[in-house]
């Protein structure tokens, strides 16, 4: 009788389970709204795993290999992180990258907050018109605008021959170009557009009635400022400093071309390391530590800005 | 409507939507049908052999056999160092021919990436001087085996380049001039250890058949520490230090001869030095890629870099030694000496300090330590 049922079971069960399978497809995607959502994902998901997470899964493996002439020793070890670790010039290195891309970024996020601001509630008519100028510097490459600060800066450039012209120096200005002032300089310009939005789309997303009520109430503009816009504002001018440190700390092209001997970044040996140095394993591990860091200030940024909510609110 | 009566309209501000679109739309055409004009009927860019070399070598002079036979020039890609270009080469770019120095060629053969020339293949071949190949450089085992990896096509100096107005010389001229601490912060070095670790080695009297040593090397890199806090620059971007040198921003650098001679055209007093010490000496030249596509058009490129056409360019615009004996004919002994050359390439090499080649693992030590130096360490 057992026998006589499991056997008659499938061709019953076949027809109506299957349509019910399909039928929990859609009754699952219909339910649950996250999985059309990753549904509609895949395609990006699985070329952003493929491209990044996989590059980053070898670099990492990488970084606990060892270079052997032309190949590879294997063995897993730490004897790359050990060598960044005791010596000196890494730590100094990053120190320095740290640095400079630190001043830069604060530089930028302080000059492009009060541009953001006039184009943000100031500006009424053409708006678009004022950001695409704004962002214009990125319509040429990189290199381009390196270069250009090169001849702004340079022995017989454009500031040195001004000044000269005035009367001002007598022998130009040495300091200018070859140095660490000139590589923050030439970061925060570059990099300028990628600090501006996303304070000016925070700063144009608050609401202007919270303005006139904290005015009603008897703020002053400088209160108004202090206690409304700035705390709104907030979240843009954080996304503009990781959108500004985390490219320039890694940098390697600007250093190498407006920099002087004092100042090589991290990047730049992370490069060499993988070019004329030929030892990518350590290149690997100096990349993660990198990565280590940034993590790190990212998470105590991102406390910070709790806290601060917290104590503002 | 011809294009005239389009512009009108648009300035008199009556161009029509469909009279505008019809515009947009021929524009757009023609630019789709822009690749399908004939063109010279000649071999596309992807059939043209490849040469991977250095900026600058990248011009028709050295070339001009190459053009008549194939109609257009080989196709190029730069790099700025030798050991850029072997990273790039090793992570599988693949040129016909490639172009590294004499100090390079062990460690580059090594990496299997190339194959030995047949130089029967070459018709100028026999006017080449074979004192510049019948070199350690080729002798991949340490032993002459007859395989020749590098053809040479270039040879020349790596020396101080300095303003004669500007820098003040204290008796002969001498390597001591790159470390004058009255020039602190006015003097550039090259940025690549092939040239400033030998350099170094040269000022601190170690005998280039004992770079490999311990010793040498911490005496090297003591003498390369002393010189970093008066050095302004080190690059290898021989524009800019030629601009430098030009505007007196530096006094002095080590640089190649194609420096100097440029500055000289353009006028600028400056000397090519001849250390008392000796300058520091190389050939380079191309190699074959082991998988050259175009095998064929990648003889006739290295064929046509050692004509006598290009060497005598090489000599007159870049002030390198040509490596083919006519290429001498139109030059006076005087007006060689004077950019350090000679025409018997051997009075130049042996009276500086030939480059030798160093192991793979030496090499990488001496790059890193190089670049600890330079960033302050």
């Amino acid at each position: 009788m057992r026998e006589l049922l499991q056997s008659q079971a499938p061709p019953v069960a076949d027809g109506p389970v299957a349509r019910a399978r399909t039928g929990l497809i859609s009754r699952m995607l219909f339910k649950h709204e996250y999985l059309r959502g990753y549904g509609l994902l895949a395609p990006a998901l699985i070329v952003t795993g493929l491209t990044v997470l996989v590059p980053c899964a070898l670099l990492v493996t990488l970084s606990f290999w060892t270079q052997v002439g032309y190949d590879y020793d294997t063995t897993l070890t730490l004897q790359n992180y050990r060598t960044a670790y005791e010596k000196p010039i890494y730590g100094a290195l990053l120190e320095r990258s740290l640095w400079i891309s630190g001043i830069a970024t604060i530089v930028t996020v302080l000059l492009c907050y009060p541009m953001a601001y006039y184009v943000a509630f100031h500006v009424h008519r053409h708006k678009m018109i004022w950001i695409i100028l704004i962002t214009l510097p990125f319509w040429t490459s990189y290199l381009l605008r390196v270069f250009a600060w090169k001849v702004i800066l340079g022995y017989e450039g454009v500031i040195n021959s001004g000044l000269m012209h005035l009367g001002l120096i007598t022998e130009p200005l040495r300091f200018l170009l070859y140095s660490n002032t000139a590589v923050s300089i030439t970061l925060a310009h570059s990099w300028a557009a990628f600090a501006l939005l996303p304070i000016y789309v925070s700063l144009e997303k608050i609401d202007k009635s919270y303005l006139e009520a904290a005015a009603d109430l008897g703020d002053g503009p400088v209160l108004r400022f202090l206690r409304i816009t700035l705390p709104l504002s907030l979240p843009g001018v954080i996304a503009s400093v990781f959108l500004m440190f985390i490219p320039t700390l890694g940098d390697y092209v600007t250093p190498a071309m407006v920099g002087g001997p004092d100042s090589t970044m991290i990047g730049t040996l992370i490069q060499l390391q993988f070019g004329s140095i030929n030892n990518w394993p350590m290149g690997a591990a100096l990349s993660v530590v990198l990565v280590i860091v940034i993590c790190v200030l990212g998470l105590c940024s991102y406390g910070l800005t709790k806290a601060f909510r917290r104590w503002a609110v | 409507m011809d294009v005239l009566d389009q512009l009108g309209a648009v300035r008199d501000g009556k161009l029509s939507r469909r009279a505008f679109n019809r515009t947009l739309f021929a524009a757009g055409v023609t630019m789709a049908a822009m690749p399908l004009i004939p063109r010279r009927a000649v071999a596309s860019p992807e059939d043209q052999a490849t040469y991977f070399t250095w900026g600058g070598f990248d011009v028709p002079e050295m070339f001009v056999p190459y053009v008549e036979k194939h109609g257009e020039l080989p196709n190029f890609s730069i790099y700025g160092s030798t050991e850029d270009a072997l990273t790039k080469l090793r992570s599988g770019f693949v040129a016909d021919v490639a172009h590294p120095c004499s100090s390079d060629i062990p460690n580059w053969v090594s990496t299997g990436l190339f194959q030995p020339i047949d130089t029967s293949r070459l018709s100028n071949w026999p006017d080449v001087f074979p004192e510049l190949y019948d070199m350690p450089y080729n002798q991949a085992n340490g032993q002459p085996d007859g395989k020749i990896w590098m053809v040479p096509f270039e040879w020349g100096q790596s020396s101080i380049i300095y303003r004669t107005d500007l820098f003040e010389l204290e008796g002969e001229e001498s390597w001591d001039m790159m470390w004058d601490a009255r020039y602190a912060g006015r003097l550039g070095s090259l940025a690549t250890a092939s040239d400033a670790w030998w350099v170094g080695a040269i000022k601190a009297g170690v005998p280039f058949e004992e770079i490999g040593t311990d010793a040498s090397f911490d005496k090297i890199a003591a003498v390369l520490r002393e010189q970093r806090p008066l050095i302004r620059v080190y690059t290898d971007d021989t524009t800019s230090t030629d601009n430098a040198m030009a505007s007196g921003e530096l006094v002095a650098v080590l640089g190649w001869n194609s420096s100097a001679l440029s500055l000289q055209t353009q006028g600028v007093p400056v000397k090519f030095a001849q250390p008392k010490e000796g300058a520091l000496t190389w050939v380079c030249g191309p190699m074959l890629h082991a998988q050259a596509p175009n095998l064929d058009r990648a003889y006739d490129i290295i064929d046509s870099l050692i004509s006598a056409p290009s060497g005598e360019f090489i000599l007159a615009d870049y002030g390198y030694g040509a490596v083919n004996r006519k290429s001498f004919e139109p030059f006076d002994d005087a007006m060689l000496a004077s950019m350090g050359l000679s025409r018997d390439p051997n009075t130049i090499l042996q009276a500086g300090h030939f480059g030798l080649p160093q192991s793979l693992e030496w090499n990488a030590k001496i790059v890193s330590e190089f670049e600890a130096i330079k960033s302050g360490f």
